[in-house]
Protein backbone atom coordinates (compact mmCIF):
# COMPACT_ATOMS: atom_id res chain seq x y z
CA UNK A 1 0.00 0.00 0.00
CA UNK A 2 1.65 3.48 -1.09
CA UNK A 3 2.18 5.80 2.31
CA UNK A 4 -0.01 8.69 2.03
CA UNK A 5 1.15 12.05 4.62
CA UNK A 6 -2.36 13.33 5.97
CA UNK A 7 -2.80 15.50 8.71
CA UNK A 8 -3.12 13.67 12.33
CA UNK A 9 -6.19 13.17 13.77
CA UNK A 10 -7.43 11.71 16.92
CA UNK A 11 -8.46 8.02 15.25
CA UNK A 12 -4.71 8.14 14.49
CA UNK A 13 -3.57 8.14 18.18
CA UNK A 14 -3.45 4.42 18.78
CA UNK A 15 -1.16 3.62 15.62
CA UNK A 16 0.96 6.13 16.96
CA UNK A 17 1.01 5.01 19.98
CA UNK A 18 2.09 1.49 18.32
CA UNK A 19 4.79 3.14 16.08
CA UNK A 20 6.07 4.39 19.48
CA UNK A 21 6.22 0.83 20.85
CA UNK A 22 7.80 -0.46 18.19
CA UNK A 23 11.03 2.07 17.74
CA UNK A 24 11.52 1.56 21.38
CA UNK A 25 11.23 -2.12 21.14
CA UNK A 26 14.10 -1.60 18.10
CA UNK A 27 16.63 0.55 20.10
CA UNK A 28 14.87 3.66 20.00
CA UNK A 29 15.08 6.41 22.49
CA UNK A 30 12.55 8.50 24.47
CA UNK A 31 13.69 11.65 22.26
CA UNK A 32 12.84 9.97 19.09
CA UNK A 33 9.09 9.01 20.24
CA UNK A 34 6.28 10.92 18.38
CA UNK A 35 3.67 13.13 19.85
CA UNK A 36 0.73 10.61 21.11
CA UNK A 37 -1.72 13.34 21.00
CA UNK A 38 -3.22 14.46 17.86
CA UNK A 39 -3.68 18.22 19.45
CA UNK A 40 -0.81 19.88 20.09
CA UNK A 41 -0.29 20.50 23.64
CA UNK A 42 1.71 23.60 23.07
CA UNK A 43 0.41 26.09 20.34
CA UNK A 44 -2.19 24.07 19.06
CA UNK A 45 -4.35 25.82 16.30
CA UNK A 46 -7.38 27.79 17.22
CA UNK A 47 -9.69 30.47 15.34
CA UNK A 48 -7.79 33.03 13.51
CA UNK A 49 -3.89 32.58 15.07
CA UNK A 50 -0.90 33.74 12.81
CA UNK A 51 1.02 31.19 15.38
CA UNK A 52 0.14 27.37 15.83
CA UNK A 53 1.31 24.02 15.55
CA UNK A 54 0.12 21.16 13.35
CA UNK A 55 1.32 17.05 13.35
CA UNK A 56 1.51 15.10 10.39
CA UNK A 57 1.51 11.36 9.92
CA UNK A 58 2.65 8.66 7.05
CA UNK A 59 0.36 6.35 7.25
CA UNK A 60 0.67 2.69 5.66
CA UNK A 61 -2.90 2.21 5.28
CA UNK A 62 -3.70 2.16 9.33
CA UNK A 63 -0.09 1.97 10.27
CA UNK A 64 2.21 4.82 11.18
CA UNK A 65 5.54 4.85 9.66
CA UNK A 66 6.47 8.06 10.48
CA UNK A 67 5.03 11.70 11.12
CA UNK A 68 6.86 15.95 11.75
CA UNK A 69 5.81 18.79 13.40
CA UNK A 70 5.22 22.26 11.33
CA UNK A 71 4.99 25.30 13.44
CA UNK A 72 3.42 28.52 11.98
CA UNK A 73 4.78 32.17 12.80
CA UNK A 74 5.14 34.81 11.29
CA UNK A 75 8.31 36.57 10.53
CA UNK A 76 9.75 40.18 9.72
CA UNK A 77 12.24 40.53 6.76
CA UNK A 78 14.59 43.03 6.30
CA UNK A 79 12.29 45.02 3.68
CA UNK A 80 10.21 45.37 6.76
CA UNK A 81 7.30 43.37 5.26
CA UNK A 82 5.56 40.06 7.64
CA UNK A 83 5.43 36.65 6.32
CA UNK A 84 4.43 33.25 8.03
CA UNK A 85 6.87 30.63 7.57
CA UNK A 86 7.10 27.24 8.83
CA UNK A 87 9.57 25.47 11.05
CA UNK A 88 9.83 21.91 11.06
CA UNK A 89 10.60 19.87 13.50
CA UNK A 90 9.97 16.42 14.73
CA UNK A 91 10.77 14.31 12.02
CA UNK A 92 10.62 10.63 12.80
CA UNK A 93 10.17 7.72 10.52
CA UNK A 94 10.16 3.98 10.57
CA UNK A 95 13.67 3.97 8.23
CA UNK A 96 15.48 4.69 12.13
CA UNK A 97 15.06 0.67 12.61
CA UNK A 98 13.76 -0.46 9.24
CA UNK A 99 15.69 0.45 6.37
CA UNK A 100 12.99 -0.76 4.20
CA UNK A 101 11.84 2.98 5.12
CA UNK A 102 15.27 4.86 4.14
CA UNK A 103 13.07 7.14 1.74
CA UNK A 104 10.44 8.46 4.37
CA UNK A 105 12.57 10.97 5.80
CA UNK A 106 12.85 12.78 2.30
CA UNK A 107 9.32 12.52 1.87
CA UNK A 108 8.25 13.83 5.18
CA UNK A 109 10.23 17.02 4.52
CA UNK A 110 9.13 17.64 0.77
CA UNK A 111 5.79 17.19 2.30
CA UNK A 112 6.18 20.05 5.06
CA UNK A 113 7.86 22.21 1.31
CA UNK A 114 4.55 22.11 -0.19
CA UNK A 115 2.71 22.85 3.06
CA UNK A 116 5.20 25.73 4.19
CA UNK A 117 7.28 26.66 1.15
CA UNK A 118 9.09 28.97 3.21
CA UNK A 119 10.75 26.44 5.64
CA UNK A 120 13.26 26.71 8.65
CA UNK A 121 14.85 24.02 10.99
CA UNK A 122 16.54 24.90 14.13
CA UNK A 123 18.54 23.33 17.05
CA UNK A 124 18.52 19.55 15.75
CA UNK A 125 21.44 18.53 17.64
CA UNK A 126 24.74 19.44 15.67
CA UNK A 127 26.22 18.90 12.30
CA UNK A 128 26.65 14.77 12.69
CA UNK A 129 23.14 14.54 12.60
CA UNK A 130 21.32 13.17 10.03
CA UNK A 131 18.68 15.87 9.54
CA UNK A 132 21.19 18.56 9.31
CA UNK A 133 23.08 15.68 6.78
CA UNK A 134 20.23 16.31 4.73
CA UNK A 135 19.78 19.85 4.60
CA UNK A 136 23.56 20.41 3.95
CA UNK A 137 23.17 18.30 0.29
CA UNK A 138 19.92 19.49 -0.53
CA UNK A 139 21.79 23.10 -0.43
CA UNK A 140 19.95 25.10 2.43
CA UNK A 141 21.93 28.10 3.50
CA UNK A 142 22.78 27.36 7.43
CA UNK A 143 25.01 28.15 10.21
CA UNK A 144 25.37 27.32 13.66
CA UNK A 145 23.46 30.14 16.75
CA UNK A 146 25.99 31.04 18.68
CA UNK A 147 26.07 29.17 22.69
CA UNK A 148 27.07 31.59 25.45
CA UNK A 149 27.41 30.27 28.95
CA UNK A 150 28.11 32.24 31.70
CA UNK A 151 29.05 30.43 35.27
CA UNK A 152 27.58 31.54 39.16
CA UNK A 153 28.81 29.12 41.44
CA UNK A 154 32.45 28.32 39.96
CA UNK A 155 33.12 25.28 42.55
CA UNK A 156 29.55 23.50 41.82
CA UNK A 157 29.96 24.31 38.36
CA UNK A 158 33.68 22.30 38.26
CA UNK A 159 32.31 19.15 40.38
CA UNK A 160 29.08 18.62 38.44
CA UNK A 161 29.31 19.41 34.64
CA UNK A 162 29.75 16.15 33.59
CA UNK A 163 30.51 16.80 29.97
CA UNK A 164 34.41 17.96 31.48
CA UNK A 165 34.28 15.10 34.01
CA UNK A 166 34.90 12.79 30.88
CA UNK A 167 37.71 10.47 32.19
CA UNK A 168 39.17 10.32 35.89
CA UNK A 169 42.07 12.53 34.98
CA UNK A 170 40.33 15.08 34.06
CA UNK A 171 37.81 14.46 37.19
CA UNK A 172 40.98 14.51 39.45
CA UNK A 173 42.46 18.11 37.69
CA UNK A 174 38.46 19.49 38.25
CA UNK A 175 38.42 18.13 41.65
CA UNK A 176 41.80 20.13 42.35
CA UNK A 177 40.93 23.18 41.13
CA UNK A 178 37.82 23.27 43.17
CA UNK A 179 39.17 22.31 46.42
CA UNK A 180 42.38 24.50 45.85
CA UNK A 181 40.41 27.44 44.54
CA UNK A 182 42.35 27.39 41.11
CA UNK A 183 39.32 26.58 39.00
CA UNK A 184 37.33 29.04 41.07
CA UNK A 185 39.74 32.08 40.02
CA UNK A 186 40.16 31.09 36.95
CA UNK A 187 36.61 31.26 35.53
CA UNK A 188 36.13 34.61 37.40
CA UNK A 189 39.43 36.14 35.37
CA UNK A 190 38.00 34.77 32.39
CA UNK A 191 34.41 36.04 32.64
CA UNK A 192 35.94 39.50 34.48
CA UNK A 193 37.99 39.43 31.10
CA UNK A 194 35.04 39.31 28.47
CA UNK A 195 33.95 42.08 30.22
CA UNK A 196 37.20 44.32 30.05
CA UNK A 197 36.34 47.42 28.10
CA UNK A 198 32.55 47.25 28.41
CA UNK A 199 30.79 50.11 30.01
CA UNK A 200 28.40 48.98 32.71
CA UNK A 201 24.81 49.73 31.68
CA UNK A 202 23.50 53.07 33.59
CA UNK A 203 21.01 51.90 36.73
CA UNK A 204 17.85 50.18 35.34
CA UNK A 205 14.26 48.71 37.39
CA UNK A 206 13.78 45.11 36.86
CA UNK A 207 10.09 43.97 37.83
CA UNK A 208 9.01 40.43 37.12
CA UNK A 209 5.45 40.48 35.27
CA UNK A 210 2.74 37.91 35.35
CA UNK A 211 1.93 38.44 31.47
CA UNK A 212 3.24 40.87 28.51
CA UNK A 213 1.39 43.54 27.72
CA UNK A 214 0.82 46.48 25.31
CA UNK A 215 4.13 48.12 26.68
CA UNK A 216 5.71 45.67 24.71
CA UNK A 217 4.17 46.58 21.41
CA UNK A 218 6.26 49.58 21.76
CA UNK A 219 9.44 48.39 22.13
CA UNK A 220 8.66 46.22 19.24
CA UNK A 221 8.21 48.98 16.90
CA UNK A 222 11.61 50.90 18.34
CA UNK A 223 13.80 47.58 17.57
CA UNK A 224 12.47 45.71 14.92
CA UNK A 225 14.35 47.43 12.31
CA UNK A 226 17.74 46.43 13.47
CA UNK A 227 16.68 42.67 12.45
CA UNK A 228 17.05 41.20 9.37
CA UNK A 229 14.70 38.45 10.17
CA UNK A 230 13.05 38.47 13.47
CA UNK A 231 9.41 36.23 14.62
CA UNK A 232 7.47 38.68 14.98
CA UNK A 233 7.62 39.54 18.91
CA UNK A 234 4.64 41.73 19.85
CA UNK A 235 2.24 41.84 22.69
CA UNK A 236 -0.18 39.25 20.97
CA UNK A 237 2.80 36.50 20.17
CA UNK A 238 4.40 37.04 23.17
CA UNK A 239 1.01 36.39 25.35
CA UNK A 240 0.41 33.49 23.20
CA UNK A 241 4.14 32.16 24.04
CA UNK A 242 4.40 33.01 27.42
CA UNK A 243 1.45 33.20 29.05
CA UNK A 244 0.45 32.99 32.87
CA UNK A 245 0.00 29.18 32.39
CA UNK A 246 3.51 28.83 31.56
CA UNK A 247 4.80 29.03 35.43
CA UNK A 248 8.18 27.48 34.79
CA UNK A 249 8.93 30.89 33.12
CA UNK A 250 9.66 33.95 34.08
CA UNK A 251 8.94 37.67 32.60
CA UNK A 252 11.09 40.55 33.00
CA UNK A 253 9.73 44.20 32.52
CA UNK A 254 13.15 46.32 32.31
CA UNK A 255 12.57 49.87 32.88
CA UNK A 256 14.79 52.94 33.32
CA UNK A 257 13.22 56.35 35.10
CA UNK A 258 9.76 55.02 34.16
CA UNK A 259 10.52 54.02 30.37
CA UNK A 260 10.38 50.72 29.14
CA UNK A 261 14.02 49.78 27.81
CA UNK A 262 13.21 46.09 27.03
CA UNK A 263 12.16 42.38 28.62
CA UNK A 264 13.78 38.91 28.62
CA UNK A 265 12.48 35.65 29.53
CA UNK A 266 14.34 33.66 31.64
CA UNK A 267 13.74 29.82 32.86
CA UNK A 268 15.75 26.81 34.87
CA UNK A 269 16.10 23.88 32.14
CA UNK A 270 15.35 20.77 32.86
CA UNK A 271 17.59 17.99 34.91
CA UNK A 272 19.67 16.75 31.95
CA UNK A 273 22.97 14.60 32.63
CA UNK A 274 25.49 16.64 31.08
CA UNK A 275 24.94 19.37 33.81
CA UNK A 276 24.98 16.65 36.85
CA UNK A 277 23.22 18.59 39.88
CA UNK A 278 23.86 22.02 38.19
CA UNK A 279 20.69 23.81 38.57
CA UNK A 280 21.19 25.74 34.77
CA UNK A 281 18.89 29.08 34.20
CA UNK A 282 18.28 29.82 30.68
CA UNK A 283 17.80 33.31 28.96
CA UNK A 284 15.13 31.96 26.73
CA UNK A 285 14.27 35.43 24.75
CA UNK A 286 14.87 38.92 24.82
CA UNK A 287 14.09 41.97 23.38
CA UNK A 288 15.54 45.87 23.20
CA UNK A 289 16.71 48.46 21.03
CA UNK A 290 20.81 47.74 20.65
CA UNK A 291 21.85 50.58 22.69
CA UNK A 292 19.91 48.52 25.66
CA UNK A 293 21.38 45.01 25.14
CA UNK A 294 23.71 45.23 27.56
CA UNK A 295 20.99 46.64 30.43
CA UNK A 296 18.60 43.38 29.47
CA UNK A 297 21.12 40.77 29.45
CA UNK A 298 22.36 42.27 32.98
CA UNK A 299 18.90 42.46 34.02
CA UNK A 300 18.57 38.63 32.97
CA UNK A 301 21.21 37.20 34.75
CA UNK A 302 21.17 38.41 37.75
CA UNK A 303 17.09 37.45 38.33
CA UNK A 304 18.44 34.13 36.97
CA UNK A 305 21.65 33.91 39.43
CA UNK A 306 19.53 35.38 42.02
CA UNK A 307 16.77 32.65 41.80
CA UNK A 308 20.11 30.15 42.45
CA UNK A 309 20.78 29.39 38.91
CA UNK A 310 24.82 27.86 38.84
CA UNK A 311 25.23 28.40 35.74
CA UNK A 312 23.45 30.35 33.07
CA UNK A 313 23.22 29.59 29.15
CA UNK A 314 21.92 31.38 26.15
CA UNK A 315 21.25 31.33 22.19
CA UNK A 316 21.83 34.65 20.29
CA UNK A 317 22.25 34.85 16.71
CA UNK A 318 22.59 38.56 16.14
CA UNK A 319 25.50 40.82 16.75
CA UNK A 320 24.07 43.26 18.70
CA UNK A 321 22.83 40.48 21.45
CA UNK A 322 26.39 38.29 20.89
CA UNK A 323 28.09 41.82 21.63
CA UNK A 324 26.12 42.50 24.79
CA UNK A 325 26.80 38.56 26.30
CA UNK A 326 30.05 38.79 25.76
CA UNK A 327 30.04 42.01 27.57
CA UNK A 328 27.94 40.95 30.65
CA UNK A 329 31.04 38.12 30.81
CA UNK A 330 29.11 35.03 28.90
CA UNK A 331 31.76 32.77 27.13
CA UNK A 332 31.31 31.59 23.97
CA UNK A 333 31.34 27.60 23.15
CA UNK A 334 30.44 25.46 20.74
CA UNK A 335 27.06 25.45 19.44
CA UNK A 336 24.53 22.32 18.25
CA UNK A 337 21.89 24.93 18.28
CA UNK A 338 22.01 25.07 13.77
CA UNK A 339 19.47 27.41 11.51
CA UNK A 340 18.75 26.19 8.25
CA UNK A 341 16.69 27.88 5.58
CA UNK A 342 15.42 26.19 2.77
CA UNK A 343 16.25 27.98 -0.57
CA UNK A 344 13.13 29.71 -1.07
CA UNK A 345 13.26 31.33 1.86
CA UNK A 346 17.33 31.59 2.26
CA UNK A 347 16.07 33.51 -1.43
CA UNK A 348 14.68 36.13 0.65
CA UNK A 349 17.21 36.28 2.73
CA UNK A 350 19.95 37.17 0.08
CA UNK A 351 23.44 37.83 0.45
CA UNK A 352 22.37 35.23 3.43
CA UNK A 353 26.19 35.64 4.64
CA UNK A 354 26.15 39.23 5.67
CA UNK A 355 22.55 39.25 6.41
CA UNK A 356 22.57 36.77 8.63
CA UNK A 357 24.70 38.55 11.48
CA UNK A 358 20.91 40.62 12.05
CA UNK A 359 18.89 37.17 12.37
CA UNK A 360 17.27 37.11 15.51
CA UNK A 361 16.77 33.82 16.98
CA UNK A 362 16.87 32.26 20.28
CA UNK A 363 15.92 29.07 22.29
CA UNK A 364 12.48 30.91 22.28
CA UNK A 365 12.10 30.31 18.04
CA UNK A 366 12.69 26.34 18.32
CA UNK A 367 10.92 23.62 20.24
CA UNK A 368 12.71 24.05 23.26
CA UNK A 369 10.01 25.75 25.22
CA UNK A 370 8.15 22.23 26.13
CA UNK A 371 10.81 20.23 25.82
CA UNK A 372 13.33 21.91 28.25
CA UNK A 373 11.68 23.60 30.51
CA UNK B 1 5.26 11.21 -23.16
CA UNK B 2 7.49 13.19 -25.62
CA UNK B 3 10.81 12.72 -26.02
CA UNK B 4 11.69 16.11 -25.45
CA UNK B 5 10.44 15.79 -22.09
CA UNK B 6 12.34 12.20 -21.54
CA UNK B 7 15.67 14.05 -22.86
CA UNK B 8 15.33 16.99 -19.74
CA UNK B 9 14.63 14.81 -17.51
CA UNK B 10 17.66 12.77 -18.68
CA UNK B 11 19.42 15.68 -18.51
CA UNK B 12 19.06 16.86 -15.11
CA UNK B 13 19.62 13.10 -13.91
CA UNK B 14 22.96 13.44 -15.69
CA UNK B 15 23.91 16.68 -14.20
CA UNK B 16 22.33 16.00 -10.86
CA UNK B 17 24.00 12.37 -10.65
CA UNK B 18 27.20 13.51 -12.34
CA UNK B 19 26.98 11.10 -14.69
CA UNK B 20 26.89 11.36 -18.93
CA UNK B 21 24.12 11.90 -20.53
CA UNK B 22 24.38 9.00 -22.70
CA UNK B 23 24.27 6.91 -19.88
CA UNK B 24 21.51 8.06 -18.10
CA UNK B 25 18.40 5.82 -19.60
CA UNK B 26 14.74 5.58 -19.09
CA UNK B 27 15.28 2.41 -17.38
CA UNK B 28 17.80 4.61 -15.14
CA UNK B 29 16.76 4.09 -11.68
CA UNK B 30 18.45 4.11 -8.15
CA UNK B 31 19.11 0.30 -8.25
CA UNK B 32 21.92 1.64 -11.36
CA UNK B 33 22.73 4.76 -10.15
CA UNK B 34 25.27 4.23 -7.19
CA UNK B 35 25.07 8.54 -6.05
CA UNK B 36 20.83 8.17 -6.27
CA UNK B 37 20.13 7.91 -2.75
CA UNK B 38 17.07 9.22 -0.68
CA UNK B 39 18.52 12.72 -0.43
CA UNK B 40 19.32 12.80 -3.98
CA UNK B 41 15.84 11.62 -5.10
CA UNK B 42 14.99 14.58 -3.36
CA UNK B 43 16.79 16.76 -5.04
CA UNK B 44 16.12 15.31 -8.29
CA UNK B 45 12.38 15.97 -7.36
CA UNK B 46 13.12 20.00 -6.81
CA UNK B 47 15.09 20.27 -9.84
CA UNK B 48 12.49 18.53 -11.60
CA UNK B 49 10.04 21.15 -10.21
CA UNK B 50 11.89 24.13 -10.93
CA UNK B 51 12.53 23.06 -14.45
CA UNK B 52 8.70 22.05 -15.25
CA UNK B 53 7.56 24.98 -12.85
CA UNK B 54 4.71 22.44 -11.10
CA UNK B 55 4.39 20.52 -7.82
CA UNK B 56 5.23 16.98 -6.81
CA UNK B 57 3.42 15.21 -4.39
CA UNK B 58 5.39 13.13 -1.69
CA UNK B 59 3.61 10.52 -3.14
CA UNK B 60 4.19 11.05 -6.74
CA UNK B 61 7.51 11.40 -5.52
CA UNK B 62 7.85 7.91 -4.80
CA UNK B 63 6.00 7.01 -7.88
CA UNK B 64 9.53 8.05 -9.59
CA UNK B 65 11.26 4.65 -9.61
CA UNK B 66 12.92 5.85 -12.75
CA UNK B 67 13.69 7.96 -14.86
CA UNK B 68 11.53 6.92 -17.33
CA UNK B 69 8.91 6.88 -14.83
CA UNK B 70 9.62 10.45 -14.12
CA UNK B 71 9.53 12.07 -17.49
CA UNK B 72 6.17 9.71 -17.36
CA UNK B 73 4.63 11.63 -14.65
CA UNK B 74 5.75 14.77 -15.49
CA UNK B 75 4.45 14.66 -18.97
CA UNK B 76 0.77 13.47 -17.48
CA UNK B 77 1.08 16.64 -14.88
CA UNK B 78 1.78 19.09 -18.17
CA UNK B 79 -0.89 17.43 -20.11
CA UNK B 80 -3.53 17.54 -16.84
CA UNK B 81 -2.53 20.99 -16.17
CA UNK B 82 -2.78 22.34 -19.81
CA UNK B 83 -6.23 21.52 -20.61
Amino acid sequence: MPIIIQPYREEHEQAVREFNQRLMANGGSDDLLFFTSAKPQWLPKTEGANLYQEFFLALDGEVMRGGYALKHQDFQFSDGTTRSIGYYHHPISEGVVDAKYATLGAMLLKDAMNRAPLLYCLGMGGYDRPLPKMLMRLGWSHFAVPFYFKVVRPNRFLREMQALRTSQLRKLALDFATFSGAGWAAIKAMQAFRRLGSTKPAAFQVDQVREFSDWTNALWEQARRHCTLTAVRNCQTLRTLYSPTETHLMRLRVRRAEQDIGWAVIGERRKDEKYGDLRVGSIVDCWAAPQEALAVVSAASSAAADLGMDLIVSNQSHQMWIRAFEQAGFVNSTSNFIFAAGKKLAALLDPFAENRTRFHFTRADGDGLPRNF
Amino acid sequence: MTANILDQVRGIASDLFAIPADRVKAESSPENIEAWDSTQHLNFVLALEEKFGLQLSPEEMEQMRSVGEAAKLIASKLQSGAQ
